[in-house]
């Protein structure tokens, strides 16, 4: 692939059958099927009726796994969506206790993960010195706080009327109803990241955000956008998550950021921006919840599980940086 | 090309190594949790001898002890199903202790080790209960003891586990009557209160400013506590010259819980005494005030094991006595509780009655009705630790 000057583009996409078969992502259904062999092997409960009634717990956190995908792609981090869940919980709880309809708690729910994340982006649009760790760190303190304000002396807050959420957290035959609306969510998000100009945009805005300024991309407005994007996903997610707790206290939605980053990360979207896809990202996270839900049926303490699941991460991380470096030698041999 | 090849063959040996990390941790874990139970078996036979003081006396009378639970079992019925128990949060010494009474009543009433599920949740919050909760639903267990972090929250869960045929119920800390048959209680709300009122009362001298270390805003039952001690001291003009300046909430973590003390003394120059009624804070404020040489003291709720050194009358020690149950107990009667229940003993109504083991001294427990009409069990009154009765509980719990 060297090009007249003699320089490789390494960034160009790669679409013969061979790349595909053997990419990151085959790799990952590999995983996802030893998963569910593991899973069937140690525990006999887990079968498809118990794994997806056990699943909607886990699911909500997959719809801000998208956004956040997009947030990562663009080489920035957002690490206040778990206090955004926690605030658009709360607020949706008191809707609920002042008996306002159940289309107005659901517009609640989204509308403050909207505002949280609109508020993101304009700092992160107007201030552009400040990294977007630090933003995110400061209003993530400031969202918990409001919450926690709110909540009062009793730290927790239910709703009073369960009927509207009982029925968004039910079933459809097996299914969650929060299952066929990630599979909704996962094509519309993969769809554009990889087939519009949008999504193009943000692959160059995260591979080098001066060079796309000077090419024409609107970097600021693409960030604002992304931010918005990933609050608003967080309000989504706080939804489904009170369809399954049916109340929000001081510390819902803590770890989550950490948790949707590294489903992120294990699927083969890069930190650094630029680099991976949604539908990596997408296996990943059913994936990781699998995982859980077997090591759970083993009652194996939430700590084990985690401490397996960092390991998982780490080389999964690790993976891609020994593939560099093999290739690195490789060229070096082959240059001599 | 090679290349993606040795991707392939990593990502596949990643797999591999992960099926046999998760396969020998499971078996690990296993084997673990019965060298554990097995170890907390005699931890609670000698709770049971406790009366008598000498320890050799105690491992004597171990065996003795388990003859006598299967003999009273006629109360409960034969312990046949699998019985899971979902305490509040791992690495907490209560829950642990809690834990072994319960796995001991089930293994004198000749359950074997995977009849007994103890699954702690990963963080000390109901949504990680709820995870735990699920997961022992696929598994088809008889029973759920929980100890609830949090009083709504685990209400969508527990009706699924009785949609599903499992009885539920609740030791430590309650949840919605509707969603459980019953409620295993350390000791009646209005006892404890009473209890550390007074307490607070007679070593403040009858006057002063005292404090509260809780654990979390939300727990139930330090919550229950926390007001009833407040209606209390409204009700009884005996009280007035007491002022509550704060309730502080340690989390039940160490850290936060010294940190909270600290700020109370720096904030409250005139804090006389500090009320904290959950294990985790009363022994982080301790070792602050006696570290410090202050003059505040503290009452509260306490394990013995860990307030040995606090506990005294002078002004060496920060703590002149406290109050606690005992947990083995408290896990010990959920068990028989449980058993009860999937055997249709009881029905958790009240009026019910039913003899767990040698526990209330082998009288038959009755199912009453608390405040708010929902029903529990009441495991006895609170028990004071003072410096002439430490030392012998320090060994036990």
């Amino acid at each position: 692939m060297a090009g007249k000057s003699g320089r490789t583009i390494d960034a160009t996409p790669k679409t013969s059958i061979k790349s595909r078969v053997l990419s990151w992502e085959s790799g990952l259904i590999v995983i996802f099927i030893a998963v569910l062999i593991f899973g069937s092997i140690v525990s006999k409960s887990f079968t498809f009726s118990n794994v997806l009634r056990e699943m909607p717990k886990y699911l909500s956190e997959l719809f801000m796994m998208y956004a956040m995908g997009f947030i990562l792609v663009i080489a920035e981090i957002d690490i206040s969506v778990g206090a955004i869940v926690c605030l658009a919980g709360t607020m949706t709880c008191f809707a609920n206790r002042a008996g306002a309809p159940l289309i107005v708690q659901i517009i609640v729910c989204i509308g403050v993960g909207f505002l949280c994340g609109c508020l993101n982006g304009v700092i992160a649009t107007h201030f552009q010195e400040l990294p977007t760790m630090i933003i995110t760190l400061g209003t993530q303190i400031i969202f918990r706080g409001i919450a926690e304000v709110s909540m009062g002396s009793g730290g927790s807050v239910s709703l009073s009327d369960t009927m509207g959420f009982a029925k968004i957290g039910g079933m459809v035959g097996p299914f969650p109803i929060a299952f066929f609306l990630i599979i909704i969510a996962a094509v519309i998000f993969i769809f554009v990241l990889s087939r519009t100009t949008f999504g193009r945009k943000m692959y160059a805005v995260g591979s080098n955000r001066t060079a796309a300024l000077y090419a024409g991309i609107p970097v600021q407005k693409i960030r604002q956008i992304c931010f918005t994007l990933v609050g608003t996903m967080a309000g989504v997610c706080a939804l489904f998550l009170l369809a399954t707790s049916f109340g929000a206290n001081t510390t819902t939605g803590q770890g989550f950021e950490m948790d949707v980053i590294a489903m992120c990360v294990f699927g083969g979207i890069a930190t650094t921006g630029g680099k991976g896809n949604l539908v990596g990202a997408t296996i990943a996270g059913f994936t990781i919840v699998c995982l859980r839900i077997a090591l759970g049926q083993l009652n194996m303490s939430g700590q084990t599980i985690l401490v397996i699941i960092g390991i998982l991460l780490i080389v999964s991380a690790l993976i891609p940086g020994i593939n560099q470096s093999v290739k690195n030698r490789r060229k070096a041999i082959a240059a001599k | 090309m090679k290349k993606q090849v040795v991707s392939v063959v990593l990502t596949a040996a990643m797999a591999a190594g992960m099926l046999a990390g998760c396969g020998s941790s499971a078996s690990s874990s296993t084997s673990s949790t019965s060298s554990a139970s097995s170890s907390a078996a005699s931890t609670s036979a000698s709770s049971a001898a406790s009366t008598s003081s000498s320890s050799s006396a105690a491992s004597t009378s171990a065996s003795s002890e388990a003859v006598a639970s299967t003999s009273g079992a006629a109360g409960v019925g034969e312990a046949s199903g699998k019985y899971a128990l979902v305490p509040k949060s791992a690495g907490n010494p209560f829950n642990e202790r809690e834990a072994s009474g319960f796995q001991d009543a089930l293994k004198a009433l000749g359950c074997s080790d995977d009849q007994i599920i103890v699954s702690y949740p990963d963080n000390p919050t109901a949504d990680s209960q709820i995870t735990v909760i699920q997961s022992l639903i696929s598994q088809g267990v008889s029973s759920i003891a929980v100890a609830a972090n949090d009083a709504s929250a685990l209400d969508a869960a527990l009706k699924q586990a009785s949609d599903a045929g499992i009885k539920v119920c609740t030791l430590d800390s309650d949840v919605d009557a509707d969603y459980r048959s019953v409620f295993c209680n350390q000791a009646g709300v209005k006892e404890i209160a009473q209890a550390l009122m007074d307490a607070v009362y007679d070593i403040s001298g009858g006057s002063g400013e005292y404090a509260i270390l809780s654990a979390t805003s939300q727990a139930t039952n330090q919550n229950a506590w926390i007001d009833a001690m407040k209606q209390i001291a409204e009700s009884d003009d005996k009280y007035a010259d007491l002022k509550l300046d704060e309730i502080a909430y340690g989390d039940d973590e160490a850290q936060k819980s010294t940190d909270q003390t600290q700020a109370l003394l720096t904030k409250y120059p005139d804090l006389k005494v500090i009320c904290s009624p959950t294990t985790v804070g009363i022994a982080a404020a301790a070792k602050v005030l006696q570290d410090q040489k202050s003059s505040v003291k503290l009452t509260g709720l306490g394990l013995p094991s860990e307030m040995k050194e606090y506990i005294g009358d002078d002004d060496s020690h920060s703590c002149p006595y406290m109050f606690l149950w005992n947990p083995i107990d408290l896990g010990a009667l959920a068990a028989y509780t449980s058993v009860a229940l999937v055997n249709g003993t009881i029905t958790g109504a009240v009026g019910d009655t039913f003899t767990a083991g040698d526990l209330n001294d082998g009288n038959p427990y009755t199912i009453t009705e608390n405040s708010d009409k929902a029903s529990e069990i009441i495991l006895g009154q609170p028990f004071k630790f003072d410096p002439s009765n430490i030392e012998e509980w320090a060994e036990v719990y």
